[in-house]
């Protein structure tokens, strides 16, 4: 198959350097994590700062919680851990985190398809879903590891409130050079809408980059956006693209449920010419172990091949 | 072998402990009392007996804990776990004069600061977090206290606990992380009135022994008897405590109230 990732790109690795770089410039940044520092990058953080850091152990609800304690009296907590295990505590942050709009960064790593050997328990499709309907909740899910890097340093030391940010494991695409913004509530339009317009974010941005290429050898014009910015979510952008297409594609590594596709198609059902809107990501079934990241793509049929295929048949 | 034991505290040890507060705060209890009544019977006496057995730790924590360290020049902080204690802590503003009577009756209406269980947007002068959803205080006045030890500040925090809401497991997650980072600046208040919402606790999911469990998890436990002045000596004498967290289990006495 073809080779849509760097190796040598890690999600975990910018989490690592943004972190150590935010404590740095701001000493009330807390850092915790739920016994998965080596996991989710903020082994660094700890031995930097051990001060600073707290492993809670094993314990994702104490987590969240014991960060809305820090935030309460002004600390910007940041809470790691897998995506998955961080949705367990869902109630404790819908309750306590929510609800006393408290300023605290909870980092879900391990999102989507990317935890690709540990299987179907591991692998969460579920999180924007879960996120995005809080009330006051900014969800960020950046693409590669430049915006994973800006994203995390703007939002602990410029971005008071809660935030989740839906980071993927080791294999980022590169998509940006380093500098590049990434402003809460903004998109990137990484290709100008043609004859469809795919609307992506995350790892899946790399997956859709591709089967923008592919399509492009099919004589199939297709616009890329990064809706990094989930929510709040730049719907002008997302309505001036859509209004110059043929066909509305989004492509992620979530459930149709909830996810992007939901948020276009929201946003498409409330203009004046309500849209079709192809939603490509997971529907009703679970993940699975496999042996790579390109294993499990072509398993859920997520690879550009497949994805490719699909829209030409749409097209026709 | 328990190390813990009841508090042998006399009347009269409370009084020389507290001299200057004893009739007053004996006074404003009085007061809570009535209004709380006033708001239970408002709405049908929801969560009665929750309320009533909070209210002298209420008086204890609100009246006699945080003013007497700040005297001294310590922060003092109460979390409420137990949300449903609401009307304890509201009925006890009233008596304190920081409410008003007429604002008490608003009580659970939809545009009152005074909800059901306690909002910390709308009454964000006393209240340090919402509630209602049981089982999360120990872990937000951990990392209260926490931020505390980072600074290099003098804070201590109370958590008010239900006997009942010990079913939540979360509470012993943060029960082990107050042991495992040395915080003994967090005090967990449990009331123990031995009810929980289907009947006695007993009967439904036994909370004993209760002493061995919090002290198997590494904290300095004192129990006590549901009285404000016992509750405010216990508390003064618990911060001689070092290096470990601490529980005060108040015991409620059917019929005292």
């Amino acid at each position: 198959m073809v080779v849509i990732v760097s190796r040598n790109s890690s999600y975990r690795r910018a989490l690592s350097e943004a972190l150590v770089e935010a404590g740095g410039l701001n000493k009330d940044v807390v850092v915790l994590d739920a016994d998965t520092p080596n996991s989710t990058g903020t082994a660094a953080f700890a031995r930097i700062y051990p001060r600073r850091f707290v492993n809670v152990g094993i314990s994702e609800q104490d987590l969240v919680t014991t960060a809305a304690g820090l935030a309460i009296v002004g600390k910007v907590a940041v809470a790691t851990a897998f995506a998955m295990f961080l949705m367990r505590a869902w109630e404790q942050i819908r309750n306590t985190i929510a609800r006393d709009h408290l300023n605290v960064k909870l980092i879900g790593t391990h999102a989507g398809l990317q935890d690709f050997m540990d299987g179907a328990s591991h692998q969460c499709f579920e999180d924007i879903a879960l996120m995005r309907v809080l009330p006051g909740f900014t969800v960020l899910a950046p693409a590669d590891t430049v915006a994973t890097k800006a994203t995390i340093l703007d939002v602990v030391l410029n971005h008071p409130g809660p935030t989740y940010i839906r980071l993927g494991r080791d294999n980022a695409p590169m998509i940006y050079d380093d500098g590049e913004e990434f402003p809460i509530g903004g998109s990137k339009v990484l290709e100008d809408a043609g004859d469809i317009v795919i609307f992506s974010y995350g790892p899946m941005l790399g997956v859709s980059r591709e089967v923008a290429k592919e399509l492009r050898h099919q004589g199939i014009h297709a616009g890329l956006v990064d809706v990094y910015s989930i929510k709040p979510v730049d719907s002008a952008t997302i309505v001036k693209q859509a209004a110059k297409a043929n066909l509305i594609v989004t492509i992620e590594d979530h459930r149709v449920i909830g996810g992007v596709g939901s948020v276009v198609a929201e946003i498409l059902t409330e203009t004046a010419t309500p849209r079709r809107v192809l939603k490509v990501g997971i529907g009703e079934r679970f993940g699975a172990s496999a042996r790579s990241y390109g294993q499990l793509l072509e398993y859920m049929g997520l690879t550009p091949r497949r994805i490719s295929s699909l829209i030409v048949g749409e097209v026709g | 072998m328990s190390k813990f034991t009841a508090l042998p505290l006399q009347e009269e040890n409370t009084s020389n402990l507290f001299p200057k507060i004893r009739d007053s705060i004996a006074e404003d209890i009085k007061k809570a009392r009535a209004k709380l009544l006033t708001i239970l019977s408002e709405v049908g006496y929801w969560h009665e007996l929750s309320s009533k057995s909070s209210l002298n730790i209420v008086a204890a924590l609100y009246g006699i804990w945080i003013p007497t360290g700040t005297a001294v020049g310590i922060e003092r902080v109460v979390v409420v776990s137990k949300g449903h204690m609401a009307p304890a802590l509201y009925a006890w503003l009233a008596a304190e004069g920081v409410i008003g009577d007429d604002e008490l009756l608003t009580f659970a209406t939809p545009e009152s600061r005074l909800q059901s269980h306690l909002d910390a947007g709308r009454l964000d002068t006393v209240v340090t977090n919402s509630t209602g959803s049981l089982g999360q205080g120990l872990s937000i006045a951990n990392g209260i206290a926490l931020a505390a030890k980072i600074d290099g500040v003098k804070r201590e925090v109370a958590v008010i606990l239900g006997d009942g809401e010990l079913d939540e497991g979360q509470v012993w997650e943060a029960a082990a992380t107050a042991s495992s980072l040395g915080l003994d600046n967090v005090i967990a208040v449990v009331d123990r009135n031995m009810v929980q919402h289907t009947g006695p606790t007993e009967a439904v999911k036994p909370k004993e022994p209760l002493a061995s469990r919090w002290e198997a998890f590494g904290w300095y436990v004192m129990e006590v008897r549901n009285d404000a002045l016992e509750i405010a000596a216990a508390l003064e004498s618990l911060a001689g405590v070092v290096e470990r967290p601490k529980a005060l289990i108040v015991r409620w006495e059917s019929g005292r109230w």
